[in-house]
């Protein structure tokens, strides 16, 4: 991979966290012209409180002052404070993403069960198996994710009373180590399942079409008409060369995934970014959805300058475009 | 000019175009299942459509309820039964029809239209307006396309046409880079080098020879964007986002759970629109790769 | 924030090449129960609501009064009977002869639960210092107060105005030594974590969004309380937490919704508690007295507000929304207490009759001259359209809403629904940019903080500034009556000058009241003895005035405790028990037998180990997945 080639690539990923940044800060400034007013709505504030809260904001200056004070914060990982109790965003943040990447990357491994069925249903085009797998990955793709957790929650865990209905462990639950890791296992098991049927579907298509691309090739043919095993083609020849678009769409995919559980979090009351997301918007508290908003975006752009770098280095072609 | 130097070539057009219609007619005969997509589209939206003619929204208007039974199961009197005000199942999902479809067409037709110009002038001027454009395009490309719809909800109110005005505003990227990508290889064609020589303006070569050329690709993405559309509004309706005075599917279910509906096992609140979305949903998306696959032949055999 | 210090798990995830480490949060480790050799006997709480900030300077939400009842006593503590002034940290009292000044005498030995000692000066310093820096939810009582610190034992409490509501001195007493630090500036910012205090639990770990946890205070001077934790579980939806309730994760829930609270009345092993606190909901409508704002003119006509109150069915309201829990009622009510709310004579109820609604707004003038079905300002020009906010917040805002609406259409007006948060509604009723909200208030036991709110000195003129009056109303008649009523010391005459100041105020039709809401509560009997309702027999068992439940708790079969019933009950404990030295008396009986069991249940058993194998599934299903991608690997390089 070139110095160029690398260089272009998180100079794009820079410019667009720039876009983030400025987007962020100039379309919450416009619904909330001051911070400070909702803040401490119903506390009771000196006025050198308040003063010095509005100075923190840069607030008196003209909107560009305001908006490289904004800068300034961000580059300390300040974030601000939240509109309930006062705390610091970066804190709020820092404690839901454990519990969202512990149940995204879960689901996402399940997820990531469609690619093996994908590359089996491209190998044979037509079959009964390509086509229930099809259908079936166009039904899930159909169905909004919350509300296929919402069938599963009536039916597992009420009707059938398998899974609790609710939260990351049992309340107050002391346990440790083995017991306590089981416990919240049995918590994720049905979000995990439910994200994990949301998402399968896409996996398999573009995992199916990466294989019926890679056997039109040549080589492939050839291979197969000189006799070798088909599953030995197909393992040792086949699954690698189509595995290009699967891993930038997984990596691409993982950025997004992060904010893509917001429904089933709040759903099973999972306290991570998707159920603070949500919280926020009834709020609405505007420096959480800020922080939330630029998180998740920084998430995804990270996610795609991986992708992109992953992408040449498994494709020596796309190293010089 | 004469009146027949006037009417000639305009008469082969509408032969041409008359002739592409009846090939695609017959291709689309062939496929059963996209056929059966589009009635089950034209199904939704005649119901949607004459819903206030074969029923009184007044009909489930809590104040005219009081005298339903609450929580009813389904039967011959409430095809769907009632939720906890004695609302009909059956009417809020004939009702949100309504809305859901609406919302999907008109964001929809938004974002397209966004996307259609963006896409167009970025590849008709290139230079760069095509840098800037594109690099526009990026950036709304790699933003995480939910958390922003909700962040932008939020920030807006709620209302039916802020919704749209969403969904528009976060899902045009990837129509912008497709119609760019067919301009661009248009724009090399002989006929448009021709015309410009012939001294066509911009708008004429846009209009006649661009425009008419994108049409069918913009159409069948139109149809596959429909379906997020209405994905996006039921996931936005759901979150508490939608507009509070009107019912959408997405609503129905954020009111079914708030009804604790899922927990005391009343699946015939919250099962019904639930189907609805996904027939809609699969419906759109099948017709649209058919209409995909006829109008371009090379992606008919995936 | 240190919550994932202890008992870390450590998985290592790949994905796609990107490996991933999530910690696990932990739980909290270390609990009282440890004393005993057994696991801790935890009480499990759960609520929709979290507290805003442990931090009683700052906090204004009902979750966390709740926390602060526990964790700090007050002066004078309320009985869980009747709300009558019982012995707290304070065992007497003494009035002076002209009744502004009281000298209270502390009990002997108290200690903060950190031991520190609590003396009189922390209780001075609380009183004095929360009157100059005008903290919030101490200043109604102390404003006028000044506390002198006389020994380590007495406190001197002197009133500038004759002050009905003493004895009574029911505001937190905080440690002085912990809160002296925050310097004023900075005190409504403090995260309040330390966990010192002197109620019978203090606060241990709060995973906000989750739950917070809260452990028995040893030198609690009622004693050692039965159970060892207080956990108090969040939840985002009512139903879940029923849900939870029933399966047995929860000991109680608190604000049950309506729907599932008539389902849970008839469960066996569960009781129903619809306790009656005095909250109310109304419906509100911009009076306009600040002079600030936009709210529209129609509102200042009595007759508009009359007819806008003739127009709503306030009994489908009840029936329906509230399915008929709590009470029906015309008038608000400013205290806990039955006998402060008066009753409304007949001809005065502004019952419901669209007939003398639409009577009243022809008579009026406002009449709908262009035919869209919507009144119009006398004369013609601006329609009857009037901005509705609606609470967010509030499980009963949607429907709410819907009947309200489709009410006052029916007598041809109209209504534009915007969606707010309790933080949002507050700043635009500050700035009077609204016509009507529907909200509520829950009254302390005293009538006169609520009775204040609707005062001319309440009314915000300043949006910076948000006062209490949000019906933004204001009457010299109803003034003159709350001073009035505010000194005067014979109960019997101030309960009727509080009478004719709810009958003013309802007349006047700015506030209609809706109805009296229920505090639906249901709690297990399977595992803890002992709930008391405050009041009793009409009360809730949870979030009540002075929450004296928790203290009261012991597990079913563990010996009753000697002298851990109503605190205050017990004449003066503190001349017998050393505070600290719990093992004397405060129930220690023998409770390390009696583990908070979870409830035999096939079902659930079974669900553990399907969703144990399902867990693993994923585990090995995920590790497979990563080799096979790594041999494949292999093979090609």
């Amino acid at each position: 991979m070139s110095a160029r080639f690398l260089l272009r690539k998180v100079l794009g990923a820079i410019s667009t966290l720039a876009f983030v940044v400025t987007v962020n800060f100039f379309l919450f400034r416009v619904v909330n012209d001051d911070p400070t007013a909702t803040m401490y709505r119903g506390r009771n504030m000196k006025p050198e409180q308040i003063a010095s809260l509005r100075q923190k904001f840069n607030l008196d200056g003209s909107k560009w002052e305001q908006y490289l004070a904004y800068l300034r914060q961000l580059l300390r990982g300040d974030l601000g404070l939240s509109m309930k109790g006062s705390r610091e965003v970066s804190a709020v943040i820092g404690e839901a993403i454990w519990p969202t990447l512990l149940l995204v990357g879960c689901s996402t491994l399940l997820a990531m069960l469609g690619i093996t069925l994908g590359y089996r249903a491209g190998w044979r085009r037509g079959s009964g198996f390509d086509t229930s797998a099809t259908s079936f990955s166009m039904l899930t793709y159909a169905m909004p994710d919350f509300w296929i957790g919402m069938v599963a929650l009536g039916l597992f865990s009420v009707k059938l009373g398998w899974f609790p209905v609710s939260g990351l462990e049992d309340p107050g639950s002391a346990a440790t180590g083995i017991s306590q890791l089981l416990d919240q296992l049995h918590h994720m098991a049905l979000p995990a399942i439910v994200l994990a049927l949301a998402y399968v579907g896409e996996y398999m298509i573009v995992a199916r079409s990466a294989m019926i691309e890679t056997l039109s090739e040549d080589y492939l043919q050839l291979a197969r008409a000189k006799g070798l095993r088909d599953a030995e083609v197909r393992r040792r020849h086949a699954v690698p060369n189509a595995r290009l678009p699967v891993v930038s769409l997984s990596a691409i995919n993982f950025g997004f995934v992060v904010g893509g559980a917001i429904a089933v979090e709040s759903l099973f009351s999972w306290p991570g970014i998707g159920q603070l997301t949500s919280l926020a918007v009834k709020g609405p508290d505007f420096p959480v959805l800020q922080g939330l908003f630029l998180l998740l975006s920084a998430a995804v752009i990270l996610a795609n300058l991986v992708a992109d770098l992953l992408y040449s280095r498994l494709d020596p072609r796309a190293g010089g475009r | 000019m004469s009146d027949l130097a006037q009417v000639s070539p305009r008469a082969f057009r509408w032969a041409r175009r008359r002739a592409s219609a009846a090939g695609f007619w017959r291709s689309l005969r062939r496929d059963k299942l996209a056929l059966t997509s589009l009635v089950v589209l034209v199904l939704f939206v005649v119901l949607a459509v004459v819903a206030p003619w074969v029923s009184n929204r007044a009909d489930f208007n809590v104040i005219n309820t009081g005298d339903n039974p609450v929580w009813a199961k389904p039967s011959g009197q409430y095809l769907l039964g009632t939720d906890n005000y004695g609302r009909s199942v059956a009417l809020q999902v004939l009702w949100g029809a309504r809305v859901s479809l609406f919302v999907g067409v008109a964001a929809t037709v938004l974002t397209i239209v966004l996307g259609t110009l963006v896409g167009i002038s970025a590849g008709f001027f290139g230079g760069w307006i095509d840098a800037v454009l594109m690099r526009i395009t990026d950036w709304f490309l790699v933003i995480p396309f939910l958390p922003f719809a909700i962040v932008l909800a939020s920030v807006l109110g709620r209302s039916l046409w802020n919704i749209v005005f969403v969904i528009g505003i976060t899902s045009w990227p990837s129509t912008a880079r497709l119609v760019r990508s067919q301009v661009l290889s248009l724009r090399e064609r002989l006929y448009v080098d021709r015309a410009r020589a012939l001294g066509g303006g911009r708008a004429h070569i846009i209009g006649r020879h661009i425009l008419p050329n994108v049409t069918p690709l913009v159409l069948a993405s139109t149809t596959l964007a429909v379906p997020i559309s209405i994905l996006t509004e039921t996931t936005l309706a759901f979150l508490g986002l939608g507009d509070p005075t009107d019912v959408s599917w997405g609503g129905i279910l954020d009111q079914a759970r708030t009804a604790a509906a899922v927990t005391t096992n009343r699946w015939w609140y919250y099962l019904p629109p639930g189907v609805a979305i996904i027939m809609v949903v699969l419906a759109f998306t099948i017709f649209g790769r058919a209409l995909e696959a006829i109008l371009d032949p090379r992606l008919r055999d995936r | 924030m240190q919550h994932r210090s202890r008992g870390k798990g450590l998985w290592a995830i790949g994905v796609a090449g990107a490996a991933l480490v999530a910690s696990l949060a932990t739980a909290p480790a270390g609990t009282a129960g440890a004393q005993y050799g057994g696991p801790p006997i935890t009480l499990t709480v759960g609520l929709v609501q979290d507290i805003d900030t442990p931090n009683v300077t700052a906090g204004y939400l009902v979750s966390s009064y709740e926390l602060w009842n526990l964790q700090y006593a007050t002066l004078t503590d309320k009985a869980a009977d009747d709300f009558s002034t019982i012995p707290g940290l304070a065992e007497s009292w003494e009035a002076s002869d002209d009744g502004l000044t009281y000298t209270y005498t502390l009990r002997a030995g108290l200690t903060w639960s950190d031991n520190e000692p609590l003396t009189a000066d922390d209780v001075a310093w609380t009183i004095n210092t929360s009157r100059d820096q005008e903290w919030l939810n101490h200043y109604s009582v102390t404003q006028n107060l000044t506390a002198t610190a006389i020994d380590d034992v007495t406190v001197e409490i002197t009133s500038a105005v004759p002050d009905p509501k003493l004895p009574t001195m029911d505001v937190y007493i905080l440690p002085r030594h912990i809160w002296e630090a925050p310097s004023e500036g900075d005190i409504t910012t403090y995260e309040a974590l330390d966990g010192v205090g002197s109620g019978p639990f203090v606060l241990q770990e709060w995973k906000p969004g989750q739950e917070w946890v809260m452990t028995a205070n040893g030198t609690y001077w009622g004693g050692q309380p039965a159970i060892d934790q207080v956990v108090f579980r969040v939840y985002t939806e009512g139903s879940t937490m029923v849900a939870a309730l029933q399966d047995g994760e929860l000991d109680v829930a608190h604000l049950v919704p309506a729907e599932l609270f008539v389902q849970l009345q008839s469960e066996p092993g569960i009781v129903t508690v619809a306790g009656a606190p005095g909250g109310f909901s109304e419906l509100a409508m911009n009076g306009m007295a600040g002079g600030l704002g936009d709210g529209h003119p129609a509102l200042l006509d009595i007759n508009v507000r009359h007819a806008i109150a003739h127009a709503i069915d306030r009994d489908a309201l009840f029936d329906r929304v509230a399915l008929g829990i709590g009470q029906r009622e015309d008038t608000i009510g400013a205290s806990a207490d039955p006998v402060w709310t008066p009753e409304i004579p007949a001809d005065q109820q502004l019952n419901y009759d669209p007939v003398e609604a639409e009577r009243l707004l022809d008579a009026g003038g406002y009449l709908d001259t262009n035919g869209d079905g919507v009144r119009e300002m006398p004369g013609g020009g601006q329609p009857l359209r009037l901005r509705y906010a609606e609470r967010s917040e509030s499980s009963q805002g949607p429907p709410l809403r819907e009947f309200i609406t489709a009410f006052l259409a029916e007598v041809g007006i109209a209504t534009e629904v915007s969606v707010f948060d309790d933080t949002q509604l507050t700043d635009i009723i500050a700035r009077g940019e609204y016509d009507l909200f529907v909200w509520g208030w829950t009254p302390f036991v005293d009538p006169d903080p609520l009775l204040s709110y609707f005062t001319c000195d309440q009314v915000t003129t300043d949006p910076d500034n948000p006062l209490y009056n949000d019906a933004n109303w204001c009457s010299e008649e109803y003034d003159a009556l709350y001073t009035e009523q505010n000194q005067e010391l014979d109960r019997d005459r101030r309960i009727e000058l509080v009478h004719q100041m709810i009958t003013l105020f309802h007349n006047e039709a700015t506030y209609v009241v809706l109805y009296h809401d229920a505090d639906t509560q249901a709690y297990r009997t399977d595992r803890f003895e002992g709930w008391l309702q405050q009041p009793s027999g009409t009360g809730p068992v949870v979030f009540t005035n002075s929450s004296p439940t928790y203290a009261n708790l012991r597990p079913i079969g563990s010996e009753a405790p000697t002298d851990t019933t109503a605190p205050g009950d017990t004449a003066a404990p503190g001349d017998t028990t050393a505070p600290g030295d719990t093992t004397a008396s405060g129930g220690t009986a023998p409770v390390s037998t009696v583990a908070p069991a979870a409830p035999a249940d096939d079902d659930s058993s079974t669900g553990l180990i399907i969703g144990i194998l399902v867990g693993l599934l994923v585990v090995v299903g995920g590790v497979v997945l990563v080799l096979r991608s790594r041999s494949g690997r292999d093979d090609r390089e």
